[in-house]
């Protein structure tokens, strides 16, 4: 039995239960009906417990009564206008948010640049302790880091936005032929407004990430290149090829082609790049998006070994997760889980798992039980 | 804390409505927290009350509050060992748990006059067309007969009105101490009965 069938079955038996009850309400309940009513709620906890709790709001409901009191016949109270409290949904996050839309909306104009380097600057310092962002405006291009943990939107000046995940080293510079960006390392998700004058390039080691308007996401890791395209297409070269060095290992990650000098990325591709190859999944708009969660501030695990959960966290948390036992590695789970949150992740392990969690001052170290 | 003495002869029935879903609130609050998928959140509800109920049938707990949380919490851990899956949002620290029920549902034993102001609140919140048929129901006590009448709705739709608004006004009776997002409650119950109000008009 899936979760989603037990789901509508604990709907479905409200529903049956709200009938039951409206149906001795209604005139003509006999005996006979009675006795069925009886038999359902005898049939399980799951009625009876759905029962009792319409039943007793219904029984509730008669004290409106003395609230009618006043009210005249044939005359149904409207309710009051509500106060409509507005409480931001991150409550914890959500200076640091404004804070960063702040800083985000000023950058984007381009004439106030030196003004709004500093604003940038003085806004980082504000929230450097969360976020920990750097701007830099360099000739050749401006350059954006997020420390370890950091999460930054920007809106460029062609009406691009780039967000930066964690520990990202980033250089963007449009010129009036192209939009240039070099990504040392770390992740950045790309909304690239149209213009078919001037192409978007992302250079990520060896791969070139070339778009006009379009959404992806162009990760690095050292020599390891993903790809993750939510709108639109995207076209994944390789850069000039790399003087004489030729692929140690024969390829075994690409799909048909070695080492293919373009591959075309639609919508809901998920592609990774290494030495050996590339790999291009194909996944729906909407997984695509899920691995994109971390524009939320979100790890999505579905089906995860711990060993790549760990992985994943670590590139958020300073305080690093080390599976000292493979076997622990192996576990898969999956959930959400906010991407700093190390510390409540693996408490969670250690409760629904044979895990022991070592929290150590600079590591928290994974064994088995 | 509420513990009943001498109320052991006292109905199941009424004993689970007093001391366990007046929680229900902080209740769903609890498993919204710890559980990522909203979909689920219904049955993990009635799957918490399933286990409460039964178990108070064999023995009353003396904290009835503090045995619904601890229930749903053992609930989610057996979910998350079958499922191999730990589908927990961690918004908040685990380990603030039980103070986190505290917070949630601080002791209060309802005044009438508190009761009362609940069940106004829940009344308001309702849709039109359940607020109206709870009100001519329950207070001027028509018959569904006259309520069809009154509304100008076919007869044999008002029991449909009558349960719909039986169901919503639970949810807002026992999940609506603190204002919380009317729509997903809206989804809960009108996935299976949305054709109730169209066909009406």
């Amino acid at each position: 039995m899936t979760a989603k069938t037990i789901m509508s079955t604990s709907r479905q038996i409200e529903a049956q239960a709200a009938s039951w009850l409206a149906r001795r309400d209604a005139p003509g309940w006999r005996p006979a009906d009675e006795a069925a009513l009886n038999a359902w709620l005898t049939e399980s906890t799951a009625h009876k417990v759905a029962f009792i709790r319409l039943e007793a709001a219904w029984h509730a409901s008669q004290k409106l009564k003395a609230l009618g009191a006043g009210v005249p016949k044939g005359v149904i109270p409207a309710p009051r206008l509500r106060r409509r409290s507005r409480v931001l949904r991150s409550r914890g996050g959500s200076a640091v948010e404004s804070a960063r839309a702040g800083t985000g909306q000023r950058i984007g104009s381009r004439r106030r640049r030196g003004r709004l380097a500093l604003y940038g600057l003085a806004a980082s310092v504000l929230v450097g302790a969360v976020v920990g962002s750097v701007w830099l405006f360099q000739p050749g291009g401006s350059v954006y880091r997020t420390a370890v943990g950091g999460l930054e939107a920007v809106p460029l000046t062609d009406g691009s936005k780039v967000t930066l995940n964690t520990d990202t080293d980033v250089r963007i510079e449009l010129s009036p032929s192209e939009r240039r960006v070099d990504l040392e390392h770390g992740e950045v998700f790309f909304e690239v407004a149209h213009d078919a004058t001037r192409p978007f390039v992302v250079r990520a080691g060896d791969k070139r990430v070339v778009a006009v308007g379009t959404k992806f996401s162009v990760r690095r890791d050292g020599d390891e290149v993903w790809v993750v395209v939510t709108e639109g297409k995207v076209r994944m070269e390789n850069r000039a090829a790399p003087s004489g060095a030729a692929p140690a290992q024969p390829p075994t990650l690409s799909s048909g082609s070695a080492s293919p000098e373009v591959v075309f990325l639609p919508a809901g591709s998920v592609a990774h790049a290494a030495a050996t190859g590339v790999l291009v999944k194909e996944e729906t708009a909407a997984e695509a998006e899920a691995a994109l969660s971390w524009r939320q501030g979100y790890v999505v695990l579905h089906d995860t070994p711990i060993a790549d959960a760990a992985a994943e966290f670590n590139r958020y948390n300073s305080r690093k997760i080390v599976v000292a036992d493979p076997e622990v590695g192996e576990i898969h789970i999956g959930g959400n889980f906010r991407s700093t949150s190390t510390d409540a992740f693996v408490r969670l392990l250690a409760d629904g798992f044979p895990i022991r969690v070592d929290e150590r001052e600079e590591e928290i170290v994974l064994t088995k039980k | 804390m509420a513990v009943m003495s001498g109320a052991m002869d006292e109905p199941l029935e009424a004993w689970f409505a007093r001391e366990i879903l007046a929680h229900e609130d902080a209740l769903v609050r609890y498993l919204r927290r710890m559980w990522s998928d909203r979909d689920e959140i219904h049955d993990l509800r009635q799957e918490t009350y399933i286990r409460v109920y039964e178990a108070a049938g064999k023995a009353r707990p003396h904290s009835p509050k503090a045995f619904l949380f601890t229930t749903a919490r053992h609930l989610l851990a057996d979910r998350i060992r079958r499922e191999r899956v730990v589908s927990i949002e961690t918004r908040g620290d685990i380990e603030a748990l039980d103070v986190l029920i505290d917070e949630i549902s601080p002791e209060e034993r309802a005044s009438a006059h508190e009761e009362l102001r609940t069940i106004a609140r829940a009344f308001e919140r309702l849709p039109p067309r359940c607020r109206e048929v709870l009100w001519l129901r329950r207070v001027e006590e028509l018959s569904q007969k006259e309520v069809a009448a009154r509304l100008k709705i076919r007869e044999g739709m008002v029991e449909k009105h009558v349960a719909k608004a039986m169901r919503r006004f639970a949810e807002a009776l026992f999940g609506g101490r603190r204002r919380r997002s009317r729509k997903k409650s809206k989804e809960t119950i009108d996935g299976e009965d949305d054709h109730v109000d169209q066909q009406t008009d």
